[in-house]
């Protein structure tokens, strides 16, 4: 009995404790990735590459749920004292945290964002709770062939006309692009091996690593190395943890409640989400009340941290990712073993998003509070200054971690080929969001079938 | 002190540990199987079980079968892989004296209806895992349906859920899953052919590593329902079970 119990503590001990890994590296990346300009959730999975590989889907799910969430948090950070958004979200946050910055205010912009966030996690947490017994109802309805075909009109809709100032014809091209990459090998609907042009190691299909550095890593680092970094902090006016709180609860708590809601709603939009989560909810408040620059920042930031939660649930419940990060972690899942189709059973997945999911989901937001808020001038310091550092170890990084691959893969030269070609590509669209040329890349394979099988049922 | 104790001790145990490794046989066992599936468990198990009969086991984890088989016929090291009999004509890697371990495990193949088309008359729509055959389909469940193609196991049974379909063929475990759901039922079908996992290698004494891994055992935790049974392998003579690996094999030859 005493050796059955002592195994069993040092199995929670041992679960906890990679648990605890993934978080805790999921935080850092989060702190770097939202203080870096340009960089985002996703080019982030990329650099994470090398250990999210020993990652099991537990610790795949924590490391993107606390990048994520960490993300939102010291995104405002940048956005507040240095004018620069950290993250796409952070938008609202440059222009109505820069009027704070300008009136010595920085630190009570980062507080109340950092509180409001927190808020929004809490309730996004609480309207799912709310809603999931329903969901896991009517579950079956989102199984069916139908259902996958019309959100995927949906996506490819949002593809072309949402990214690049709604060029359609440069979203188009970008998408195609991602589609015809997506081709070669196997489809999802037969195990015949198609377009590989002769070349034999094509049958496995063309390999994913290259084409995100290509195009994602490649453009970020060209935007890195051209975006001018200030680095001029304004002196600002120390206020303390009790009266950001006073203020919060005695003028902001109205606010952060409606953009939680409308950050919730938004959050389940595919290929925008929290992107327009932020906005609509900046919109909304600005209407209500277009002078107040504190209720503008809150009930934006609010909502980014709700809708980040609330994007992750179709992924998490059905299986469907529905932004570019989410779709990078779909891919990591599914090598780790986790089948997006395991959903006969919802009520696992929605018991796994509150036992093991939701507590780390706390945990991250206070971490992110700490430091968004008493640390978030030491952190930008840091990193403002080891900028060109940054981006050498990025890009050498990357070489490696390609080369690395591309060995485990026996297929190295390919991926050489393949990462000097799209590299090249990839720099000379850097103006361009390549966003629905890797949503198609990802997830053509699944496209095609579902579209072939809604033809003949 | 304690620090440069352990270093130390590191120090003096590293070249016996490499002296060790090198004396162990080395194998390389590929897998092929995506984690909650039977060939993952059935490497999983072979890993732990290898490991722990004193064989450096190098793990080579590849996701597609093609690639993994394309791996194998490559492989100039002591290699051993899970493989199916449904697979043989696809990739052109027939069980032979020179490749064949052990059979591991077989099964029938299910045909699973829902109650709503039990009445229904004229075509019917079938879903299918890619990797079949659909020529050999049609022969075998006649002209009257209409095929529909999903990428794997799992996908059926949510497509067969989600009213896709009127009938699906899948292997047991979904198939005992989609029955648990009560929405319809499955047979073993007595038309289409078993499947059978096996265990195949190369470069390897063939009759060696079968009597190592023939009693490798363990029960693991799994993701889908490998978690609740034992792992079961028939027990007979190689030469008996090669047989009727090739007997069973034929079956999935389009004619």
């Amino acid at each position: 009995m005493q050796e059955f119990l002592a195994n069993l503590n040092k199995n929670v001990y041992n679960k906890t404790m990679n648990e605890l890994i993934a978080v805790s590296t999921g935080l850092f990346a989060g702190t770097i990735t939202g203080i870096v300009p340009g960089a985002g959730v996703m080019v982030a999975m990329i650099v994470a590459t090398p250990l999210l590989m020993h990652f099991d889907i537990i610790q795949l799910l924590l490391f993107y749920m606390s990048l994520a969430s960490m993300v939102q948090f010291t995104g405002t950070i940048p956005a507040v004292y240095l004018g620069v958004p950290g993250e796409t979200n952070s938008l609202p946050a440059v222009i109505e945290g820069t009027k704070f910055n300008k009136r010595k205010m920085a630190k009570l912009a980062i507080g109340i964002c950092a509180i409001g966030s927190v808020l929004g996690s809490i309730v996004a947490v609480a309207i799912t709770f709310g809603l999931l017994s329903v969901l896991v109802e009517h579950m079956t309805v989102f199984f069916s062939n139908a259902t996958k075909f019309y959100l995927y009109i949906f996506i490819i809709a949002f593809c072309l006309l949402v990214y690049n100032k709604k060029n359609i014809v440069v979203n188009g091209i970008l998408c195609s692009i991602g589609f015809a990459l997506s081709m070669p090998g196997e489809s999802d609907i037969s195990s015949d091996i198609r377009y590989t042009m002769g070349i034999d190691d094509l049958r496995f299909g063309v390999p994913m690593m290259p084409v995100l550095i290509g195009f994602l890593i490649v453009p970020t680092i060209a935007k890195m190395i051209s975006t001018s970094n200030p680095n001029v902090f304004l002196p600002n006016i120390d206020i303390g943890f009790c009266k950001v709180i006073k203020h919060f609860k005695k003028k902001l708590v109205a606010s952060s409640f409606r953009g939680s809601v409308i950050g919730y709603l938004c959050g389940f939009v595919p290929g925008v989400s929290t992107v327009l989560s932020t906005n609509a909810s900046y919109s909304f408040e600005k209407k209500l009340h277009p002078n107040t620059p504190g209720k503008l920042l809150v009930a934006s930031e609010t909502a980014n941290n709700s809708g980040q939660f609330s994007s992750m649930l179709p992924l998490l419940l059905i299986g469907i990712p529905i932004t570019g990060s989410e779709i990078v972690l779909y891919s990591m899942l599914v090598d780790a073993g986790w089948s997006p189709f395991q959903f006969d059973n919802v009520s696992n997945n929605a018991d796994m998003i509150f036992k093991k999911i939701v507590p780390w989901f706390v945990v991250a937001n206070i971490v992110g509070l700490i430091i968004a808020w008493p640390l978030a001038r030491q952190v930008l310091n840091v990193f403002a200054n080891g900028k060109k550092y940054m981006i050498a170890i990025l890009a050498v990084g990357m070489l490696i971690l390609n080369t690395y691959l591309g060995v485990l893969d026996y297929r190295v030269w390919l991926y050489t080929t393949c990462l000097l070609v799209f590299g090249c590509v990839g720099l000379a669209i850097k103006k361009y969001e390549t966003v629905p040329l890797i949503f198609m890349y990802i997830l053509g394979n699944d496209i095609e079938g579902v579209f072939y099988r809604q033809m003949l049922i | 002190m304690k620090i440069i104790k352990m270093i130390l001790v590191l120090c003096l145990t590293l070249p016996l540990q490499i002296a060790n490794a090198e004396t162990q046989e080395q194998i390389v066992l590929i897998n092929s199987g995506k984690a909650g599936g039977s060939f993952n468990a059935r490497t999983q198990m072979y890993k732990e079980g290898l490991i722990a009969n004193g064989y450096d086991v190098v793990f080579e984890n590849i996701g597609k079968i093609s690639q993994a088989v394309e791996v194998f016929k490559k492989s100039t090291k002591p290699t051993i892989m899970v493989y199916a009999n449904n697979q043989v004509y696809k990739q052109d890697l027939f069980h032979t004296e020179q490749n064949f371990i052990m059979l591991e495990y077989q099964q029938p193949l299910y045909i699973c209806k829902t109650n709503a088309s039990k009445d229904k008359s004229g075509v019917l729509t079938v879903a299918h895992g890619k990797g079949y055959d659909p020529k050999l389909l049609t022969n075998l469940l006649g002209s009257e349906v209409v095929l529909v193609p999903y990428k794997n196991s799992g996908a059926m049974l949510k497509g067969i859920l989600g009213g896709d379909v009127d009938m699906m063929v899948n292997n047991q475990g979904k198939s005992f899953k989609y029955m648990a759901s009560g929405e319809g039922s499955c047979e073993p079908s007595d038309v289409l052919p078993i499947m059978g996992a096996t265990v195949i290698g190369k470069n390897i004494d063939l009759q060696k590593i079968r009597n190592v891994i023939y009693d490798i055992t363990m029960s693991i935790e799994f993701i889908e329902y490998h978690n609740s049974r034992k792992l079961f392998r028939p027990s007979s003579t190689w030469a008996q079970e090669l047989a009727y690996t090739q007997e069973l094999e034929k079956g999935y030859e389009i004619k």
